[in-house]
């Protein structure tokens, strides 16, 4: 394949500490800068988003005697949308005996990332996975145990260890809520002063440094500024640009995206995770995609009919006439292999025309052989919320009935681009969990994404936001200047902009049809043609939006519309850069599959020589292409091999 | 089942705010899929709304997998619909019949007060959390986490509790809008794990006084927040909020 | 900490007293009943020797009666001022309000507490007025027992139910003693404090037989009374 060569030098510092991997992290603390705690409260510090990251950050920056000001939109810190997380979170305790450590962790992290992340960031993390599980067992979480009274661990997709940690099908509620607990306390205390249903328009940026933001009151409009040292987006991912996901309603890129358009890098913003154990879409009306837990996929089988078109009843189709696929393509993985691999070997049997149900487009998750095997009553003390939960949505009864099951938008490994310190290239502008890019390469692995948030939130802002804070002691800036008075009124001018369209389409229209071109064409398998239709069709349709789209209502009142239609116009920009994202990376990688770029049995195939790097994109302005930035990733550590799962 | 597209009239409850006088306002709608979810209903009407330059109906909710707690619909007079353990997001279509007449009401509490349509304020619930509803324990300041065996069944039944969602129902549900559930799902569960035992009192009393204070009702025992509960959380969390705050005040 | 008698202001010490006075109510209900079944005995003076023992108490009868009293009207204080603050607590109204059923204790007998007690309150009234103080009958009824000058209280009631209005208005409180009973039973040891889930419904029943052995305990006198006097018992 043609490889561009004309990347200029990567002119950012991505602060990886010298010195060997394992010791990194330490000597890093070591050498950070510290804060005076008499002097931690003159500062004051912005955490947008009150998720895993969020909250976790928040209620350790106050603890440490930081002011924070915390912003949700939700109506509720509580409802960020890590809550929905079902099935748990990867630690390195080794509880099992089964042979896991801290380098088995980063390791299986940045392999299932399929190396496309850094060494040093993944080495941390797996490094303080094991604080994280004390923090939450301090706080009141109430993992699963055993009848000894100690902690229960159970394997997870594309893990061969029992290291994941849970609290039934709904650990990110859990976690969720007791770093919503600690955020509450801190509340209380007076250390953070919390402002729900607000959201993040604008970052104000002064003399190159974040320096506050500017947010719309969603009861009122009001528009107001809030001056701070520093800022932390933790804000979660971008899945909704496929407008079906498994992601919340609300949960959008607006905040991050309007950081990019104030000169923070976007990295690798194609890298999308596709799950593949979710219900399928049941019609055109469908506004959301519900995902069941991977940890299903321990227990039951995934399986097509061998014929085309068998249109018979799943539990009329005789074992010989069924094809375990997973089973077969994979044997010693087996239903386990990682999401991606799941998900895209779910598309070509579909493709082959052997899905099943009314639309084809799903396969079947089958339990009668694990129920025949450890009883009906195991398999509910398991499952049984999930399968209560599919239920409700389908109308069948999976203990008798096979679940049926297609991929579907999940998480965004990509985000905004980070240093070591979590810290974007703009000075002063941390991100934190989903929202940034550092630790899951180019597909994440299940239960990653808590200990990602929380490790981010807990364990690593709090030194190195000091670091920044006591290095650079920023500058005060008021709220009075002039840079302030720029963003406010280019929010209030979108705000009546939007609102001063009164065109024919609605918003959801044109999220729907954003979202169709996404999938098809920057979903599970992309190619050069379909890319390069999609970059010319997300311009055309965002051109169309801005002159034909209806926001119902006003602006000074609570007004869900309106939110969504700043949402979907983030949306219409953010769907381009990943398009021209994905036709830049030339080879497959992870959840990144490009049809040019498969071995002959027609699995990912990388290309490390040219492509074992970050595409970090910088914002020119409006209208204007963004400009390819490259940084090298290097591993030192890890010998970089083709994944394999057979 | 059959596939068929329902009608469905609807009786919504319009109020632009605060201030203002609620009213019903009627629509009927002739395309409902069963397969729809009560909010993918929703969402069709405000399209058709807004097809016709009219203001959607303005309703909260985000994750529609009945686990964020937005949304609070009490549909044909009984919170989040007729389903048990579900929530207004995860209840369908196929739960009606075509020709049914649906009425949509919001969460009606003093303590949750009115924003828009369908749409209210529960922060009450966030300043009782705020109250007391954590266990003090600063970031790294932890042992390791089998340190503390927690029995099974313990362990089980904290995880009961911590269930909640935070959606309101309760309150909503309550002939007398009590707070108890919410309130005594929070108590218990730290109640029954040994890291909440150094605050336990002062928890249970402070959660009690910022519930008073907002202004919810008394708990009568009907124990229609459980049957409205989405996660059907046991009015048991009530008894033991009680014990919990008289062994507080008494000691 | 707040002190004790703040904290039986609040919520929950409204209603563990409510629970408190409730149990002792419904402790003086089954006595009352065994005193009242004396009428059955096969000695016709029981009854009338009863009544004479425990007015024979004196100042122990008056203490007793006193805390009855302090009991009761406690009991009826925080009833309405739960059923006063209900209101407080949602200013406007559902339009439309269903119960939804499962393990809602909703009903008939629940919904009416607030009614079902004002009206026992206004009964036991008149029935402290009927038939210790006399005050609708003419004349005092006396009669010797063994020498001794009593009340002659058997006649007092088989004449009060002789009178179909009386029998019929008595028979209607007792249901609707029984019903506030139902709930009332259930309520009270749930506000004291049970708390284990699958013991939650074999309360609920024990309350139900509960209500029913004492409402038809009560009503079986006036009505037995009643017939025994129609067909020349």
């Amino acid at each position: 394949m043609e490889v561009p060569k004309n990347y200029k030098p990567f002119k950012w510092d991505s602060h990886i500490p010298p010195g060997p991997l394992k010791e990194k992290w330490s000597s890093h603390k070591n050498n950070i800068k510290l804060v005076n705690p008499n002097n931690k409260r003159k500062h004051n510090v912005i955490v947008v988003g009150t998720g895993l990251a969020g909250a976790s950050a928040a209620a350790s920056l106050a603890e440490l005697g930081y002011n924070v000001k915390a912003f949700c939109i939700q109506d509720s810190a509580r409802r960020a949308h890590s809550i929905a997380a079902q099935g748990g979170i990867n630690a390195a305790k080794n509880y099992q005996n089964d042979g896991d450590s801290v380098w088995r962790l980063f390791y299986d992290t940045i392999k299932g990332g399929d190396y496309r992340a850094r060494e040093a960031n993944v080495y941390r993390l797996a490094e303080v996975s094991n604080n994280i599980i004390d923090q939450c067992v301090a706080q009141g979480v109430p993992f699963a145990r055993e009848y000894g009274g100690t902690l229960a661990n159970r394997s997870f997709g594309g893990a061969q260890l029992s290291r994941t940690f849970y609290a039934r099908g709904q650990t990110g509620q859990q976690l969720l809520l007791g770093a919503y607990s600690s955020l509450s306390q801190a509340i209380q205390s007076g250390k953070v002063q919390m402002y729900a249903r607000e959201e993040m328009m604008d970052l104000v940026v002064i003399d190159g440094k974040a320096k506050g933001i500017i947010t719309r009151n969603l009861v009122n409009g009001k528009i107001k500024r809030h001056a701070a040292d520093a800022v932390l987006l933790c804000t979660g991912g971008y899945g909704n640009v496929y407008y079906l996901s498994t992601n919340a309603k609300n949960s959008n890129v607006t905040a991050a995206w309007r950081c990019h358009k104030r000169g923070a890098l976007f990295a690798n913003p194609n890298f999308t995770q596709i799950h593949p154990t979710c219900i399928p879409v049941s019609g055109e009306y469908q506004s959301k995609l519900t995902l069941m837990s991977e940890s299903l996929r321990n227990d039951g089988r995934v399986w097509v009919p061998k014929a085309k078109g068998d249109k018979r009843h799943p539990n009329e189709i005789p074992e010989e006439e069924r094809d375990y696929y997973l089973e077969r393509i994979y044997p010693s993985f087996g239903n386990l292999v990682p999401r991606d691999v799941a998900s895209r070997n779910a598309k070509n049997v579909c493709d082959e025309g052997r899905g099943v149900g009314e639309s084809g487009l799903a396969v079947y998750l089958d339990f009668r052989d694990a129920i025949k095997r450890d009883g009906q009553s195991t398999i509910a003390e398991k499952y049984g919320n999930l399968f209560e939960m599919y239920e409700k949505i389908t109308g069948e009864n999976p203990y008798e009935v096979p679940m049926r099951i297609f991929p579907a938008v999940h998480y965004t490994m990509g985000g905004l681009w980070v240093d070591y310190n979590l810290m974007s290239n703009v000075p002063g502008l941390f991100v934190l969990g989903e929202a940034n890019f550092s630790d899951h390469g180019a597909n994440r692995l299940g239960a990653s994404a808590l200990m990602q948030g929380l490790a981010d939130g807990y364990f690593v802002i709090p030194y190195t936001l000091g670091n920044y804070i006591a290095g650079d002691n920023p500058e005060k800036v008021d709220e009075s200047h002039e840079a302030f008075d720029k963003a406010e009124k280019e929010v209030v001018d979108e705000v009546n902009k939007l609102l001063n369209v009164k065109g024919e389409k609605t918003i959801l229209a044109y999220h729907r049809e954003l979202g169709k071109i996404m999938w098809d064409k920057v979903g599970m398998a992309r190619d050069e043609a379909g890319l390069k239709e999609a970059i010319s069709q997300i311009s055309a349709l965002r051109k169309e939006y801005w002159e034909n789209v209806f926001v119902p209502g006003e602006s000074a009142t609570y007004n869900k519309y309106l939110e969504y239609a700043f949402r979907v116009a983030d949306f219409l920009e953010l769907g381009e850069l990943m398009a021209r994202d994905a036709l830049e990376r030339r080879e497959s990688c992870g959840g990144h599959f490009r049809e040019e770029s498969q071995t002959p049995e027609g699995e990912a195939k990388r290309d490390d020589e040219n492509y074992a790097k970050v595409f970090a994109w910088e914002y020119t302005g409006p209208e204007k292409p963004q400009e390819l930035h490259v940084e090298d990733l290097v591993f030192e550590n890890v010998k970089l091999t083709q994944r394999s799962y057979k | 089942m059959s596939n068929e597209n329902m009608t469905i009239h609807l009786k919504v409850w319009r109020q632009k705010g605060p201030e203002t006088k609620g009213f019903f306002e009627d629509h009927t709608m002739d395309d409902v899929n069963p397969h729809m979810s009560f909010l993918e209903m929703l969402d069709l009407l405000n399209e058709q709304l807004m097809e016709q330059r009219k203001e959607p109906i303005e309703f909260d909710h985000d994750c529609r997998e009945g686990i964020c707690g937005s949304c609070n619909l009490v549909i044909n007079g009984m919170a989040h619909g007729p389903e048990l353990r579900t929530a207004a997001c995860q209840l369908h279509m196929r739960k009606f019949s075509d020709g049914d007449t649906i009425t949509i009401e919001p969460w009606r509490a003093r303590a949750f007060p009115m924003i828009k349509d369908l749409v209210v304020d529960r922060s009450a619930f966030d300043r009782i959390m705020a109250a007391g509803g954590y266990v003090s324990v600063k970031t790294g300041n932890a042992p390791d986490a089998n340190a503390i065996p927690i029995p099974k069944h313990e362990a089980d039944l904290a995880m009961d509790y911590a269930t909640c969602i935070g959606c309101g129902a309760c309150v909503a549900s309550c002939p007398n809008s009590s707070a108890s559930l919410f309130t005594g799902a929070k108590i218990s569960q730290l109640a029954h794990l040994p890291q909440g035992a150094p605050e336990r009192k002062k928890r249970a009393v402070a959660m009690v006084n910022q519930m008073e204070k907002e202004g919810f009702g008394d708990c009568s025992n009907f124990q229609e927040c459980e049957a409205a509960c989405p996660v059907g959380i046991s009015i048991t969390a009530i008894a033991e909020m009680r014990k919990e705050y008289m062994k507080a005040v008494l000691s | 900490m707040p002190s004790i008698s703040n904290a039986l202001q609040t919520t929950i010490g409204r209603k563990i007293l409510t629970g408190i006075t409730g149990v002792f109510l419904t402790l003086f209900l089954v006595a009352h009943l065994a005193g009242n079944l004396t009428l059955f005995s096969p000695d016709p003076d029981a009854f009338n020797l009863y009544a004479h023992f425990l007015h024979e108490l004196g100042p122990l009868l008056w203490i007793a009666e006193i805390i009855l009293v302090v009991l009761f009207l406690a009991h009826a204080y925080i009833g309405i001022s739960i059923y006063r603050r209900r209101k407080q607590s949602r200013p406007e109204n559902y339009n439309y309000y269903n119960s939804k059923g499962g393990p809602s204790k909703q009903n008939a007998a629940s919904k009416t507490m607030i009614f079902t007690g004002i009206i026992i309150l206004l009964f036991v009234i008149l029935h402290v007025m009927h038939f210790k103080y006399h005050l609708f009958s003419p004349e005092t009824y006396m009669t010797t027992i063994n020498g001794e000058e009593m009340v002659d209280l058997t006649r007092h009631v088989e004449t009060a139910f002789h009178n179909i209005w009386i029998v019929l208005g008595y028979t209607a409180v007792m249901v609707l003693i029984g019903f506030h009973l139902k709930h009332g039973v259930w309520s009270a040891f749930v506000s004291l404090g049970a708390s284990n889930p699958k013991r939650l419904p074999v309360i609920y029943t024990v309350g139900g037989i509960v209500a029913v052995l004492l409402s038809v305990g009560f009503l079986f006198i006036p009505i037995y009374i009643y017939l025994r006097h129609l067909f020349g018992g």
